[in-house]
């Protein structure tokens, strides 16, 4: 890469200067400049259909499309000159004449492109009087619904499912006005990647069943995150509407999906939103103060050998503080198939459906199916992965500690019970199973008096005598850091959002 | 999912054979077949199976009087194309029928000079003298199905037709029923 040839050009009087071969449109973003566009997705394969990114490049006759222009030495670009603007214009007009409008009822509202450059750059109204087309909504199987008089052909679904996702599942039907997108016979959208398509579409035609008429797109908080379902740790945004996760959407990183979150993913979240949630301490059966529950459990603690189950669900920071407090022991992996985006290196729905098996691992934990085989008097379950497991090992435990965000099945009437937030309502780190650590933020507050897990478990560490003090997940991070050789040299600051590898994975990698 | 004019569907009250949707599909182009031979050789002219797609589609249409999902499927598996890729092209060309058509395909020019010569009148009598009543549509027993197409390029013979492969040109309303009695 360091020999690669620079190339100087001008962009809306910006000097730029970027490798060669670079188009138009990717060297103005570095000068700060979004030539509008359509049918461009930098993960996609450039198609030049859709003539909105069209630029004025001085001494040339015609306008050029920035997206399939590479840049040339001394090059002057003008983005916004008149004759650019007039041609854009013209564009939008054109895609309007047979969008019906319907952005009050339209999904796509608010995070809409033909909405955003129609405001930027569009016409204020339209000369068109003449009846619009009519085509029906038609549902493409899967989570796609293809809504097709919004359809501006812009052809990013068809190069994704062809190209990307390996599936040839859509083409271009028909010509002229009568244009779309069609579904080839005995094909639907049910490819486990094929959802990206409702991400990739720039305006309303292709929208997801599972979000339709959920929330307006002003309305949403956003939240960076890591999506808890598999161990590929693709990173994602959590979309709150109040308190309830509405949907899941990927964030791109360039190291880990992409611009990509499988179906699976973006779909199994609903279980964030639960309300049957343990919200209180207690202690045999009944309510308690944090404080009571807490010196309880660590008088059970202190002195014990404790059998400990741990979950992959748990973030690096509560897995370190529950082996500080009672050592490393066995946590359960629930499994399910693998499924590869074919158009990405390295990238999967993982057999492993939690999210930090490999942290888990990398701090001592090892994994068991039955990890409450051989439970003694004292155990500690943290986490919510318990659900199913044969309980009557517990039979003859004198204390059992369990730290879960519901109420555990099978948990024995004497428990402990400790209520811990869920990954949407604290902030920790995942380690995905290439050893890559990445941190997920606080979404929504946690019910009642649940508290972060990493915070539940200083406490308990505190009670039981074995902790120091932390007054947030990062000051555990940092601990974390000094004492495990795995994540040395890591911190929230070094992670950012898109994460960094662990020392461990950096050797191996 | 049928969009637009072109897509119309036919209504066909006496089932033309072959076009049955429960008949299981018989593969145009089997191993041996004359079809097959006869896309082997058209393959044989270009560089790739991709290019002889608008030939094998001609070749379906020919043997079948149109093209089917299934025959789109068949077509790609042959070339080496998606079905998707194939219904893009089927649907992109408006002489490729998407449903049975009758066995007479009699198409109308009624562009400017034809219909200056009153093409628009030749078309009414297709329409009521074949019983077919509505464009597109195929008449009752099956033999026709009329439609309206841009310029045939006898604008100095208008109202020029075309009936499958025979072009006749300088018809008006009363040669109708003579050309309907060649095509009975």
């Amino acid at each position: 890469m360091s020999d690669q040839k620079l190339v100087n050009l001008t962009i809306e009087g910006r000097p730029v200067s970027v490798p060669e071969g670079t188009t138009i449109l990717e060297a103005a973003k570095t000068a700060g400049v979004l030539i509008p566009h359509y049918c461009y997705h930098p993960g996609l394969k450039i198609a030049g259909v859709c003539r909105m990114c069209l630029v004025e490049v001085e001494k040339w006759p015609k306008l050029a499309p920035s997206c399939a222009t590479t840049v040339a030495d001394g090059q002057v670009v003008n983005v916004y000159s008149q004759k650019a603007l007039d041609a854009r214009k013209g564009v939008l007009e054109l895609l309007l004449i047979n969008h019906p409008l319907d952005c009050p009822i339209c999904d796509q509202a608010g995070e809409c492109e033909l909405q955003d450059y129609t405001f930027q750059e569009g016409r204020a109204d339209s000369r068109y009087r003449e009846p619009k087309r009519f085509n029906p909504a038609e549902d493409f199987g899967g989570d796609v619904l293809y809504v097709t008089n919004r359809c501006i052909l812009c052809t990013r679904c068809v190069r994704y499912m062809g190209d990307v996702a390996g599936d040839r599942a859509l083409c271009v039907e028909e010509r002229g006005d009568r244009a779309h997108i069609g579904i080839a016979p005995d094909h639907d959208l049910s490819h486990p990647w094929a959802a990206n398509v409702i991400d990739l579409c720039p305006v309303g035609a292709l929208v997801s069943k599972d979000f339709l008429n959920k929330a307006r797109a002003w309305e949403l908080d956003r939240t960076a995150s890591v999506c808890p379902n598999c161990s590929q740790g693709c990173n994602v945004t959590l979309e709150m509407r109040d308190t309830t996760l509405v949907r899941m959407k990927p964030r791109s990183n360039s190291e880990v999906n992409h611009f990509y979150l499988c179906d699976e993913g973006r779909l199994n979240y609903e279980w964030v939103n639960r309300a049957d949630r343990l919200e209180t301490p207690m202690v045999a059966g009944k309510p308690a103060s944090w404080e009571n529950a807490l010196a309880a459990a660590g008088a059970a603690l202190k002195g014990a050998t404790a059998h400990v189950v741990a979950s992959a669900s748990l973030s690096n920071e509560a897995l370190w503080l529950l082996k500080q407090t009672a050592g490393t022991g066995k946590f359960r992996v629930a499994k399910g198939a693998e499924a590869p985006l074919p158009g990405v290196p390295d990238l999967a729905l993982r057999a492993d459906r939690a999210p930090n098996a490999t942290g888990a691992e990398l701090l001592g934990f090892s994994r068991a199916d039955q990890p409450l085989a051989g439970a003694g008097a004292v155990v500690v379950i943290a986490g919510d992965d318990c659900a199913g497991l044969d309980t009557g090992a517990l039979a003859s435990a004198k204390a059992v500690i369990v730290l879960g965000s519901v109420v555990p099945a099978g948990a024995p009437a004497g428990a402990i019970l400790l209520p811990i937030a869920n990954f949407a309502e604290e902030e920790g780190t995942f380690t995905n199973l290439r050893g890559r650590v990445q941190r997920y933020l606080q979404a929504r507050p946690a019910p009642g008096l649940a508290r972060a897990s990493w915070m539940a478990l200083a406490g308990l560490a505190a009670a039981a005598g074995k902790g120091g003090v932390y007054d947030s997940a990062e000051a555990v991070f940092g601990a974390m850091a000094k004492a495990e050789a795995a994540f040395s040299g890591l911190s929230y600051d070094s992670l950012g959002l898109k994460g960094q590898m662990a020392a461990g994975a950096r050797v191996n990698a | 999912m049928s969009h637009g004019p072109s897509a119309s569907g036919g209504s066909v009250a006496q089932p033309i054979p072959g076009h049955h949707h429960d008949e299981p599909y018989v593969p145009v182009f089997a191993p041996g077949s004359a079809p097959r031979a006869k896309l082997d050789d058209i393959l044989t002219r270009y560089p790739t199976k991709q290019a002889g797609l608008l030939p094998a589609l001609w070749i379906v249409q020919d043997e079948r009087g149109w093209v089917s999902e299934h025959a789109m499927k068949e077509v790609g598996d042959v070339l080496g194309l998606t079905a998707a890729y194939v219904k893009g092209v089927v649907t992109f060309y408006t002489m490729y029928h998407q449903h049975p058509v009758g066995k007479y395909f009699i198409q109308v020019c009624t562009t400017s000079c034809c219909n200056c010569m009153g093409a628009e009148d030749v078309v009414k009598a297709f329409l009521e003298k074949t019983g077919c009543g509505e464009l597109g549509l195929t008449s009752a027993d099956g033999k026709y199905t009329v439609i309206e197409v841009e310029c045939l390029g006898a604008c100095g013979f208008a109202t020029p037709i075309m009936v499958n492969d025979d072009f006749i040109d300088s018809v008006s309303v009363e040669k109708v029923p003579e050309i309907l009695k060649k095509y009975a």
